[in-house]
Order: C-alpha cells, then structure tokens, then sequence
C-alpha cells in the first residue's frame, strides 16, 4: 500500500490482495463514478442524521414545510414539484434516502452477523451444530423468500421487542424497525451457505491445519484465520443484495408494511397511486429516479467490486 | 439408488416439520389474535369467548393433545386449514380457485423471459467484449434498478390507458389471454434485466472450460461451438434453475395481480395481509414450502438417474 | 428470437379495444365494488359492498321508497306498515301472499317455494344463536320476549348442530303463515320499522340453511328481482333477472324535480329494467379511473381521490368530462367522521381546554378540500345535516371552530390544568396506506401549528379495533354511518352503558346524557323527540368528547345512457330501478376516437 516503501523496495510483486484488488478497481472507471454516487448518497443520509441528532435546523432537510400550493408542477422555486400539502418533492426525495439507505443497511448488518457466524461455525465444527443449522436455514429457504417476508413483517409490526433479559430496554418496533428486522432476518440464509461452505474448503488448508497445530484456540482460528480470508465473499454478498433491499422497502411500503411517519420512496411511489391518475407524475418520478440512481450505482460497483476482489468469478 | 430415494425423503421430514414450527410461531403464537375483529361491531365479551372456543384459541399452546400446535400439525399436514374468518370461505378453496389464474399469469411469463433472455444471453455471449455485450449489460443492470412498482404503474397508465393497446383491467367474458398479456408484457420485461445478465454470466463461465478451447482448436465456428456445445452443457444450471422456480409460479404476482384484477393467489395474500388474515398466509407458505421441498426432490433424484457421478451415499 | 418478437406484435395486436355487448335486447349494468364481497349471507352481512349486492337478490319486510324524500319507508314483502298495539309493543305484520323464493336447488325439485313468516322467524332466531356468530345480535339484542333466552339457550348446546331451532320464542308468533307477531320486552321499539329494511332482518329459508351448511355464504336464497349467476371470487360477480320475480312496478310519484329530470319516465313499468348486474371487484385507483373513463363502468362513486379530476373547485365537472357526457350527482351521507378521545385516559380526560384545543385546531375547510375535494361538510356535531333532528345552530354551540389563536389559548389553559408542559398525544389511524398517511401529515400539521404534539399512530383495521375495545387507544379516527334515519343510531355511541368493548368508543359518561337517551330511545317519531334529541347532542357537544369534523357528501358518477339514478343513503336493492340504452353506450366508443 505504501507507496514510499514500493520504491525502497525493489520487489513490487509482494503487493497484497487487497491492495492489487483495490488497484484494479481504480482502473475501472464506471466503478468509480458509481462509488462516487454511492458516497453522496451515504453522505446526505449521515448528514441528516447528524443534522437531527444536534438538532440543526437545514433548510433542505424540512421537508414538513410548505414551499407552494398542493401539486405544483416541476417549476423554477421547486424543481421537483409539489406534494397534496405543497412540500417539496425534493427535499422529500433527499429525506427519502434516509429511510431506504437505513433499512438496507441495518438488514445487511443482521444479516451478516446471523448469516457469517453460523456459517462459519457449522462449517467449522460440523457435526451436530451443522446439522442444526443446515436443518434452520434449508427450513428458512423453503419458504418462499416473499411469504417469509411478509409474514416477519406482518407479525413483527408493532411489536415491543422485550430484551430485558438482555439488559436492554423494549424496543418497541415500528415503520422502519420492523422492515429492517423482517428483512434481516429472513435474508441471512444466502450469505450464511456461502460462508459454510467456503469455511469447509478452507478447513482442509494448509495454513488452518498449521494454526490448528499450534495449537491455536477454535476461536481464534475462526476469527483470526478463517473469517479474514472469506472476508471479500461477505463484502460482494453484502454490495450486490444492497439494492435488493432497498427494492424489498418499497413493495413494503406499497403494502402497507413500510415507515409511516417521514418520507421514504416506497412511500413516494405508493403515492403515485392516488396521483397518477390525477397526471401529477412528478413525485412518483423523482423517486424513481432516486432508486434507479442508486441501485445502478450499486449494481455496477457490485459487479466491479467482485470482479477485483474474486478474479476466479471474473468475467471476462 | 433405492435407498438414496428413501433417504432423501426421509429427509425431507425434518423440513417441513421446521416449516410447520416456524410457520406455528409466526402466526399462532407473534401474530395476536383477531377475534374482536371477528365479532364486527357492539359485540359482547361473551361473543369473543365464544368465537375463541370457535377457532380453538383458548386452547394451550403446547403441552397437551389437544394443543394449539398439535391441531397445527394435524390440520396442516392434512391441508385443512379451515375456513376464512374474514369471509368464511374454506382457505383450501380460495388456494385452489387462485392457483390457475396466477398460473396463467407466471407460466407465460415464466417462459417468455426464459426464451428472451437465453436466447439473448447466447447473441450476447456470441459477441462478448463488443459495443453490443457491453451496452446490453448496461440495460440490464438499468432495468435492474428501476423499481417494480414503477414499471407497473406507467405501464398500466401509458400502454393501456393513454394509447389503447391493452385492457386495463381484467373484465368479465374478456377472453384470458387479452387481459394477461399486459402483465405478462411487464413482468417480462421488468425481470429481463437480472435474467438476461444470469444467463450471461453462465454462458460465459461455460465458455471457460476446456472443451471449448479444444473445440476452437479443432477449428470449429463460434457458431457451432456456441449452439452445439456451450448451450447444450448450460442447460444443466438452467433446467435446475427452472425446476426449482416452479414451485414460485403458484404463488403469483402480488403487484401485478392487484393491478391488473387477475384473481390469483397474489392477490389473495395482499387481501390477506390488508384483513390480518393469518391462516390464509399460513396455509400459503405451508403449501409454498411444500411444493418447494417436493420439486428439489423431484430434481435430486431426476440427477441421481442421469448424472452417475452423484453418490448415493 | 425472430418468433418470439412476431409472437409478442400478434399478442397486443389481439388486444386492441374490443366491441361493447353485441346484444342490444341484453341490457348490462356494469359497476365496481372496491371491496371484496365477504359473503351474501344476509344475517352475516357487516359490511356496504357485501350489503349492496346481496340486497339485488334478497329483500326484507319493508323498503324506502326510491324517489321520495325525506326519506320514506314502504312496504317490501309486508302486504301493509304493521299495526302497532296501543302501548307499542306488540307489532302484527300481515306478510304479501304469493310471494316465492327464486327457484334454487336447494328446494324440492329446485323450484322456489313460497316465503312464509316462519322464514322471519327462523333468520332471526339463526342471528340469536351464539354459535352462528352473527356481527347483527345488536339489532335485536334485549328487544324481543323470549329471544334472549334463545341465546343463552344456544349458548348450552355443544355445537352449532345442537341447536334446535323449533325452541318457540314467545315473542315471535306465526298464527298463520302470512302473519307475524313481534312482541316487545315491556320496551317501546321506534326504529323496528326502519330496522325491518335493513338488510340482516331479511328472512331467510331453512332449506337453503340445512342444504348448504356453512356455504351458505356463497348461496344468497332469496325473493329479489336479480338471482346469482356467477360469482368469481375476488374478481366479479354476476346477477340476472330473477323470472319468477313478484309484480313489482316502478314508482310513479317522488320529488317535484324528478319528473324534469326523467326519473318518472318509466313510472309504472315492471321491475327489474335491466336484464344483468355485473361488479367487478376494483381495488386500486387507477385502473378503476381509467375503465370509467372508458365506459366500460356504468354508474361509479367515484373513487376518493380521484375527485380533483372529475370535479373542479365550484363542485363542477371538468370539461374533460363533460365531453365524455358524464353525470354527477351528489348526496348527503348519514355520516359523520370524528377523532374520538377515549374519557378515561389521564391527560385527556380530566381537561376540557385540551380537547377543545384540539377541535379548534382542525382546519376543517382545508380538511374537505385535501380529502374529500370539497364534497363534505364540516362537522361540529355529530347529528348528519341529513337528519331532521340536525341542529343548524350547533357551531355555535359548541364553539369549536377553527381558531388557531384560540386553540393556543386553549393550550395554555390546559398546560394549567396539567400541571406541565403537555405530553405528546397519539392519534391512532385505523389504516397504513398513502390515505391515512396523508390524512395524518396534514392532521399533525394542524396541531403542531396550535402548538401541540400530536404523533400518529397508523395502524391495520383489526389491531385498531383491539385497541379502542380495550381502551388503549389515546385518540383514534373514526366515524359512523347510520343504518336508519333514526338518529337514535348516533345517540347509543355516547351512553354510558356501552362503554368500550361495547359501541361508546370515547368511554364518554354524563348521566344526563344518560337520561335523555333513555327517555327518547323508545319515543315514537315526533317533534318532542327530535327536541330530546338535540339537547342530548348539545350535551355532548359541550363536553367535547370528539373532534367532529366531517359529514359525509357521497357521489354518483355515471355515463349518460345510464337512467333513473337518483342516490338514496340508507337503501341498497337499487339497482332494479336503473335502466341502461345500449346503443347509446355503444356509441361511447365512437365519441372517445372523435376526442383523441
């Protein structure tokens, strides 16, 4: 990585797998415009959060205010439109991504800490905890992936989530909570088969079997040695079903089951039904446009992403 | 072999005794009751008591014979899944009045994306590293990002109601393929973009073996190698990946289904979810399970015949 | 790939606009429901969409008249109105004779027998029985001798199949079959008479029960112009002429305006005027808009939010609109839509300013406009402008109306009598989708702007029933819609005896509310009553229980070759009186290619 050293150093061939993966996706162009979209999005989302945990009054961030008569066309003071209420289409668009960006990004986190864990350890031991989870996830993954969903999110709305026994207080779900949790926990079956099987050819390594002779802790095998080393799977898993998420928000929405109390742009669209028929197109466009932008960010840094860190998989 | 074929069904048992336990959770035990929904307006607490004893809620969740999960079991494995309470229509009906109208609607569409996109995905293999590849992958990802619902909706707006082309709506005596050929058209065109770029991806993997080389070595077209060999040894993932979306194609569209008046299964589980119907939504995922761990059955042991190096053991 | 291509161009050339009915002798009303149907059980029914299709085929003793108004109640399958005893409680109802069920296989040799008054009284005494599970127990709950016993009788039998239905109930007598003798519980009962045309006392044949067990959701047996053809659930519903129909004619007397208007051009003619009824089951906006404009609907309330095309600000058509021909008729609605505040909850309750902040918070005009497209009327009581009992004067009664300045005043009182700083208050919305959600940014903007947090609590249709039975509900949106002009309907949601799990949602307890309800419940149809009536509202009123906020003005748009379409609030079996011209509809199509 460090470039001083390189040119001390005469041998450049010992550049290591993250740093020539990270090379080669710089080359690729598209791949960086489109991480560079990615990043404006997460941007705004952790700009709005820092802006309501410091309670920061921004202009564009109020998107409860009214900026003009209900359902103004796109015009030169609202270059999105308006709303029924008259707020701005497009402050509702950039709080939008709050939610969408949210929900896919806590539902990959538990995911991956159900999925990678399990994975790993049924992979790793084999035996009876294997067979336990085998058992859970081929269950999970016979039910049909949008009956499962629906049926996390339909029981799971407006839930009080006890963790008392946890040391925590209730946390009492609602909107955004229950579509992360419905997601997440019915989508850590990918990610966990991938990781149990990847864990199981490289059980057979050599460099497992050398740690395991000194001795090394199950443990620390697992997190030391193992995990790192399937570490880029967990990365392209999480980068490619990132808009999967964020698609599964809006059909959530659509149903009834998404956030109800700030915009989101499955609830943006939702409106549509009410409006298209009316001819007023521009809400339901702007949120479009906003899911298209980032998914097609997110699909072509996927697929550039996996493409560089797994040469096996490339396509040529 | 016969006793793999025993062994793989018995293995199936702990499936589906894991879909009931995970389906008796969701919606017996999370899902609360519904039984002041039940008894509509002014309805006493007697009423309640009654309409409990009447769908077996006052009984013990587990724990006795005659417990909520042993009805559970009992009742799912012998698909009795009793009536709606929200219209007291059997539950088994409905399914089976919804299955053919969703079919009608996937199976077309099933196969017409499957058609379009192979065929696609071998020109576009055909001219991999091209303008053409490149540009196509670069609609597909497009179409890929745009949401579903959207699709729908201008669709719906724009080709049937502005320009005329279609019926908007299911109608009565409307002969079946008129009004599901705009969904269809949609649904294909709405999954094109992810198909397309799996069965890229799958015939390119193909083009990496060894035998191609040997083909193109042998001084074989592209042509031929394409169609002869590449696309004859793909249809191994894809025949598994279509026998396994099967079993998907009975539960319909939700989306489109709503939209377009197609009476289906989809349909039936929005209504569902809007009534809180649980036991609609269990049957559903039971039977969806089922047909699941049926057709992987039906896959494993059509492989076990075919491809002699799948063991037995 | 060549194929596939020719394979799709042929399917959307199949699929251009296709011809209207070929048979211009086969008349068709089309319309849409946007709920589904649950069942046609008529002792079941809970609900409008199910209601008004099931009363095409299944009628009642009595009926309202079609064009008359006020409203009017006529004789149906009774011969004459009942002959009421002196005191009031004893009623005798001569039933028509030659009356028949439409035939069905459920009777011998599928021929319809003849409706006699055992059939009353078997469909009442089916809504007595627990185990049937009616939602209607409350029309004749704690009304009829001997009939509440029948219930806890039922309530000792095992199962449903153990209850025997020829246990007499002393209050219903059959001295012959074309007679019927109700006898009241030492209670006079006014509104019998317009309970007697609503649907669930329709009477029903033990054949059909005994035949098609618990299916007989799915077999309307009834006496009705329209039998069932088919019925495609969730998907459409078809109905024809029922040929052994009674001599039913078309009224020939109503309004002044309705001979102008050619309501009275078919007085006298045989009823059914249209051969088919068919509703398609339409549940989202668009499509149900688009198949209207079209023409392929009839006669459609218009779909809620769609109101801004169809009508402008003046309560017109659009031009686009009136191009196509389309009619629109509006109507006043027996109903009112409120936020109710549940009486025993600790902040609400005990603080008067807070609530009536609440009221003077609503922007009720801006309200209408933003859902209802200025088809509604405000509210500051709950008695509906449509009754005769309303009272023009309640706005200033209940001083409630919208005053932000007053409001906040209000608010600061409150803060008083709270002892702090108020807390957020929830409002639960018996519904998730883009409806209430809007509804909800504009309420809570409403509050915010008197200067109280109010968050919104959206929830499905069943957990919000749990929660108000319950009394865990804070606030929540809801309205009624009278079954009967009788506003006695309204009255029992405030008294004190139906607190929560019963009718009185708000918990609201005032024992002189309680008296006065006592006193004209059972009063006959006078200018007393309606005087008792309107002090009991004012008593309400000034408590403030609710945040009244909207009678409903409900709609008709039809096509112009739709005839005799006149709303009516509280009758559904109207579909008999409807005519439709063809031809005149088959050349909507060429009018649509002359506008494009």
């Amino acid at each position: 990585m460090n470039k001083t050293k390189e040119k001390n150093v005469p041998m450049i061939k010992g550049r290591s797998y993250w740093a020539d993966s990270l090379r080669q996706l710089r080359k690729h162009k598209l791949a960086m415009y489109s991480l560079s979209i990615i990043v404006v999005y997460i941007l705004v989302v952790m700009f709005i959060y820092l802006a309501s945990w410091t309670k920061t009054d921004v202009s564009f961030l109020d998107w409860n205010q009214t900026v003009g008569k209900g359902y103004e066309k796109p015009n030169k003071q609202n270059v999105l439109g308006t709303d029924f209420l008259g707020r701005s289409v497009l402050r509702k668009t950039i709080y939008g991504a709050r939610v969408s960006l949210t929900v896919a990004f806590w539902a990959s986190i538990i995911s991956m800490l159900i999925g990678v864990p399990l994975g790993a350890a049924a992979g790793y031991f084999r035996g009876f905890i294997d067979d336990i989870v085998v058992w859970i996830y081929t269950t999970l993954s016979s039910i049909p992936y949008i009956l499962l969903i629906l049926a996390f999110a339909l029981v799971l709305r407006d839930k009080t989530l006890n963790l008392n026994w946890l040391g925590l207080d209730a946390i009492s779900l609602s909107g955004i909570s229950t579509v992360y949790l419905a997601i997440g926990l019915t989508s850590w079956v990918d990610i966990c088969r991938l990781i149990r099987a990847e864990t199981m050819k490289h059980k057979q390594r050599e460099y497992i079997l050398a740690a395991l002779s000194y001795g090394c802790s199950n443990s620390r095998i697992i997190f030391r040695h193992l995990l790192p080393n399937v570490f880029h799977l967990i990365i392209i898993s999480f980068s490619l079903r990132f808009v999967g998420f964020i698609q599964a928000e809006v059909i959530l929405s659509f149903l009834g089951l998404g956030e109800k109390n700030s915009p989101s742009w499955g609830s943006m669209i939702d409106a549509a039904r009410l409006d298209l028929p009316k001819g007023y197109w521009w809400e339901m466009t702007a949120a479009t446009a906003a899911i298209f932008l980032i998914s097609l960010a997110l699909n072509i840094f996927g697929d550039a992403l996996r493409d560089s860190l797994d040469p096996k998989l490339k396509v040529q | 072999m016969i006793t793999y074929i025993i062994r793989r069904l018995l293995y199936t048992i702990p499936i589906i005794f894991g879909v009931l336990v995970v389906t008796f959770i969701l919606f017996n035990i999370v899902s609360g009751d519904v039984s002041d929904q039940i008894a509509g307006k002014a309805a006493s607490a007697e009423t309640i008591k009654e309409i409990r004893a009447e769908y077996g809620w006052d009984k013990p969740l587990f724990l006795s014979w005659d417990s909520q999960f042993i009805n559970h079991l009992k009742n799912s494995l012998t698909f009795q899944f009793g009536r709606s309470w929200s219209d007291r229509e059997l539950i088994i009906t409905k399914i089976k009045q919804g299955a053919l109208p969703s079919l009608s609607l996937t199976v077309p569409m099933f196969i017409g994306e499957l058609v379009i996109s192979i065929s696609l995905a071998l020109i576009v293999a055909f001219l991999r590293g091209t303008i053409i590849d490149i540009l196509s992958v670069f609609i597909c990802v497009v179409l890929m990002s745009v949401p579903f619902l959207s699709f729908i909706l201008f669709g719906q707006y724009f080709l049937a109601f502005k320009w005329g082309l279609f019926p908007v709506y299911f109608w009565p005596d409307l002969p079946l393929p008129q009004y599901v050929a705009l969904p269809i058209l949609i649904g294909i065109v709405a999954g094109l973009g992810g198909n397309l770029r799996f069965y890229r991806t799958v015939m390119l993997d193909e083009l990496r073996n060894d035998y191609v080389r040997t083909a193109f070595a042998k001084g074989l077209g592209t042509g031929s190698v394409l169609f002869r060999h590449v696309l004859k040894n793909a249809m191994i993932p894809i025949i598994t990946q279509v026998i396994l979306a099967i079993p998907f194609l009975f539960l319909g569209s939700l989306l489109l289904e709503r939209f377009f008046g197609i009476p289906g299964l989809g349909y039936l589980m929005i209504d569902a979810i809007a009534a809180r119907d649980f036991q609609i939504i269990n049957a559903m995922t039971f039977i969806g399970a089922i047909l699941f761990v049926v057709f992987n059955l039906i896959t494993d042991i059509c492989y076990s015949i075919v491809d002699p190096r799948v063991s037995f053991e | 790939m060549r194929y596939c291509f020719c394979a799709i161009l042929l399917l959307i050339a199949g699929c251009r606009y296709s011809a209207n009915n070929p048979d211009p002798n086969d008349t068709v009303l089309y319309s849409a429901h946007s709920a589904k149907v649950r069942g046609l059980d008529p002792g079941d029914v809970g609900d409008t969409t199910s209601a008004i299709v099931a009363s095409q085929m299944i009628e009642c003793l009595y009926q309202y008249h079609y064009l008359k108004r006020p409203y009017q109640v006529v004789p149906c399958l009774a011969e004459s109105m009942p002959a009421m005893s002196g005191d009031g409680l004893v009623y005798t109802i001569k039933i028509k004779k030659g009356v028949r069920f439409y035939d069905d296989a459920c009777f011998k040799d599928g021929k319809g027998r003849e409706l006699k008054a055992g059939d009353f009284v078997f469909a009442w005494k089916r809504i007595a029985d627990i185990k049937y599970l009616s939602k209607n127990w409350w029309i004749f709950d704690n009304k009829i001798i001997g009939l509440d016993e029948f219930r806890q009788y039922s309530k000792t039998c095992k199962t449903a199949a153990d209850v025997d239905y020829n246990t007499p109930v002393e209050g219903l007598q059959t001295p012959d079959d074309w007679t019927l003798i109700i006898k009241l519980k030492g209670r006079p009962w006014p509104q019998i008479v317009d309970l007697l045309a609503h649907l669930p006392t329709a009477p029903m044949a033990k054949e059909a029960v005994d035949y098609y067990g618990k299916d007989i959701i799915n077999h309307p047996v009834g006496t009705g112009p329209y039998k069932l053809k088919r019925w495609h659930k969730g998907s459409y519903i078809e109905m024809v002429k029922n040929p052994t129909f009674r001599d039913e004619f078309y009224p020939s007397e109503g309004e002044p305006n309705d001979i102008k208007n050619g309501l009275l051009a078919d007085a006298g003619k045989k009823l059914p005027l249209t051969n088919r009824l068919v509703s398609v089951l339409i549940q989202e906006n668009p499509p149900l808009w688009f198949l209207f404009l079209q023409g392929k609907i009839d006669v459609s309330g218009i779909p809620k939010d769609n109101f801004s095309e169809a009508i402008d600000l003046r309560q017109q058509l659009t031009p686009e609109m009136k191009a196509r021909n389309i009619k629109l008729f509006t109507f006043r609605d027996p109903s009112t839509y409120w936020f109710g505040f549940n009486m025993e909850d600790e902040v609400l309750g005990k603080n008067l300013p807070l609530r009536m902040a609440l009221s003077c918070a609503v922007d009720r005009d801006k309200y209408i406009e933003l859902f209802t497209n200025n088809r509604g009327e405000p509210a500051y009581g709950f008695i509906p402008p449509l009754m005769s009992s309303y009272n023009p004067d309640i706005k200033n009664i209940a001083q409630t109306s919208y005053n932000v300045q007053k409001a906040r005043k209000l608010v600061k009182e409150a803060e008083q009598i709270y002892g702090s700083k108020l807390p957020t208050l929830t409002l639960a919305m018996p519904g998730t989708d883009i409806v209430f959600r809007q509804e909800g940014d504009f309420l809570k903007r409403c509050f915010k702007d008197a200067g109280l947090d109010v968050e919104m609590d959206y929830m499905d249709w069943p957990t919000f029933q749990n929660k108000i039975k319950t009394k865990s509900a804070q606030m929540f949106t809801l309205g009624w819609i009278g079954d009967i002009p009788d506003v006695e309907n309204f009255l029992q949601l405030f008294y004190s005896k139906n607190i929560s799990p019963g009718s009185n949602n708000f918990n609201y307890s005032n024992p002189e509310f309680d008296k006065i309800y006592e006193k004209a419940s059972i009063m006959p149809d006078s200018p007393e009553r309606e005087a008792l009536y309107r002090k009991a509202e004012e008593i309400v009123v000034k408590d403030c229980p609710a945040v009244f906020l909207v009678h409903g003005v409900a709609f008709i748009l039809t096509h112009d070759w739709a005839y005799n379409v006149k709303p009516h609030a509280f009758a559904y079996g109207t579909a008999k009186y409807r005519r439709v011209d063809e031809a005149k509809k088959a050349a909507y199509s060429e009018l649509l290619r002359t506008l494009k």
